[in-house]
């Protein structure tokens, strides 16, 4: 089966470091594929060339087979790449409808309308709320994002991925920094994607990794070093050799 | 109605508040939504009025035509110009204000086309369906529908799936790339709008003062329109055109006594509302509104607590 994502030697560096170092992967349509990794592996780099915030140094990027290597980021998103932020990357001075009415719109013509309102756009509305009712901010609706807490923000960073319907949806460190509670919440979030859209995510917590991951990927500066299934992953002597340095 | 009490000094200011009203608020587009400072917008104020000027002077061409003419030219200039969109923050201020100044430099230097430092004069009264705007009411009426015009699609505009994007764009152009926006196509679209705008103010302008010359390009120009803007309330539809009355009418009144004293008191207004009035008029208002409500609330409250 065409891989949903697939990376051939991607490399990108910064100057003289490497931060993404010759790494392949294939992630097939549906999984939940973990990227686990110390500090400075190269994780966030690798998402912002499958996304295309970067352009790789070397090396392409295959998406459902097509190569998009070179493609601006706005046309991969329109191509169904979705992705999060580790820092809440959200609408500050907007209320959270329409947050998520910008999130509708980003992949459709409508963004261009002019002649009507946009609160007056009913199935826009509807979907907004169907959003925000799936991550629990529906009674939030009317509140400006500056107002909404840390936790919230959150949801709302998935609410956004998720309403713009991606294919392929990158989500990075979901959980940092959330309570125990909001965690888990996050975590049963995620598990009620559909199994339609193909889930990469960067996660340092082991039981969100656990929880959620079919495969996981270690990388450790800019590398892949190993591929499997978490149970052997989490067992592995290299894997903890790699976090040592860091604990 | 208004100008039947009124005398021609009053017209006058009032068609001076709408035209210039209309000219801040082709600036907010760009300063209350997509989050940009345009310091030249001068520029496109200027090159309307001067395309509809020689247009109907040296060419004898028709109102309709001429002011097509003036639109056109305007909105040519902000896409050329729009360039300058693909920078933002402090890159776009020295931009719009380099071009700004290139604009000004043309109508001072390029004397056979702007006539120089004696500009244009004698542009005729707007003449529509063979009904000639000679005396000063019947053109604040034309104005005045125009500007109606304009305000209602302006507010339309805001308010629509494009408004929010431009407002998206103002808070994370990151985010919108990722959503799928072509966030520079849809900041060069905000900036010919605005540029459209700001070119049939200055159309309006010129068909009132039958005069037009390098000084309506000037940055003195720009910055008062900015200076409209966030005195009169950002982001809204009525605040440009508050900032434009309150500017223009200091100005009537008071250059008797400070004619070289206006910049000083202008860039005096211009500290006292960024310090004491962020939101500009409206802002205060707003604030002075809820500032009742909260009042009256809290004395409701306190005489709950006082019952036995």
């Amino acid at each position: 089966m065409t891989p949903a994502i697939e990376t051939v030697t991607l490399s990108r560096s910064f100057g003289g470091v490497h931060a993404v170092d010759g790494a392949s992967l294939r992630v097939p349509p549906g999984q939940r594929r973990a990227i686990i990794g110390p500090n400075g592996a190269g994780k966030t780099t690798l998402f912002n060339c499958l996304t295309g915030v970067l352009r790789p140094t070397t090396g392409r990027i295959l998406l459902f087979g097509d190569d998009v290597t070179r493609m601006p980021e706005y046309r991969r998103a329109r191509l169904g790449v979705g992705r999060t932020y580790q820092i809440s990357n959200v609408f500050l001075g907007l209320t959270v409808l329409e947050n998520v009415v910008l999130a509708i719109h980003g992949t459709r013509p409508r963004k261009w309308m002019i002649h009507r309102a946009v609160d007056r756009l009913s199935d826009t509305h509807a979907q907004a709320l169907g959003e925000l009712e799936r991550v629990g901010l529906v009674h939030r609706r009317a509140v400006v994002v500056r107002a909404l807490s840390y936790g919230e923000r959150r949801q709302l960073e998935l609410a956004l991925a998720m309403a713009s319907r991606p294919r392929v949806l990158l989500l990075d460190e979901p959980t940092a920094g959330l309570a125990p509670a909001e965690r888990e919440r996050v975590s049963e979030l995620i598990a009620t994607i559909p199994r339609a859209v193909t889930v990469i995510l960067i996660e340092h917590d082991m039981s969100v990794v656990m929880g959620l991951a079919d495969e996981v990927t270690v990388l450790h500066r800019g590398k892949v070093i190993l591929d499997g299934p978490p149970e052997a992953i989490q067992g592995n002597a290299q894997v903890r050799e790699v976090y040592l340095g860091r604990r | 109605m208004l100008p039947t009490v009124l005398d021609t000094f009053w017209t006058s200011l009032l068609i001076q508040i709408l035209v210039f009203g209309l000219f801040a608020l082709s600036a907010d587009l760009l300063i209350g939504h997509v989050g940009l400072l345009p310091m030249g917008h001068a520029a496109f104020f200027a090159v309307g009025a001067y395309a509809t000027a020689i247009l109907e002077v040296r060419h004898g061409q028709g109102f309709a035509l001429s002011v097509a003419g003036g639109l056109v030219a305007a909105t040519l200039l902000a896409l050329v110009f729009g360039l300058a969109v693909r920078t933002g923050d402090v890159y776009f201020i020295l931009l719009t204000l380099a071009l700004g100044n290139v604009v000004w430099g043309a109508a001072m230097r390029w004397t056979s086309f702007t006539g120089g430092e004696n500009g244009v004069s004698n542009v005729p009264p707007p003449v529509i369906a063979g009904f000639r705007f000679e005396r000063l009411d019947d053109y604040y009426y034309l104005v005045l529908a125009t500007i109606v015009a304009c305000a209602v699609g302006y507010r339309m505009l805001v308010r629509s799936p494009f408004g929010l994007t431009l407002r998206g764009i103002r808070e994370s152009e990151s985010r919108m790339r990722a959503l799928g926006y072509r966030v520079e196509a849809h900041k060069l679209a905000a900036f010919m709008l605005s540029g459209a705008l700001a070119g049939l103010a200055g159309i309006l302008y010129i068909y009132w003062n039958r005069f037009v010359s390098p000084a309506a390009a000037g940055f003195l120009v720009s910055a008062e329109a900015v200076l409209m803007v966030i005195l009169g309330g950002s982001g809204t539809v009525l605040g440009p055109f508050l900032g434009a009355a309150v500017i223009i009418v200091i100005r009537s009144y008071g250059s008797a006594y400070f004619v070289a004293w206006w910049m000083t008191a202008m860039g005096l207004v211009f500290i006292a509302t960024v310090l004491w009035a962020p939101h500009g008029l409206l802002g205060v208002a707003e604030r002075f509104r809820r500032g009742r409500r909260m009042e009256i609330a809290g004395g409701r409250l306190a005489s709950e607590e006082t019952r036995p």
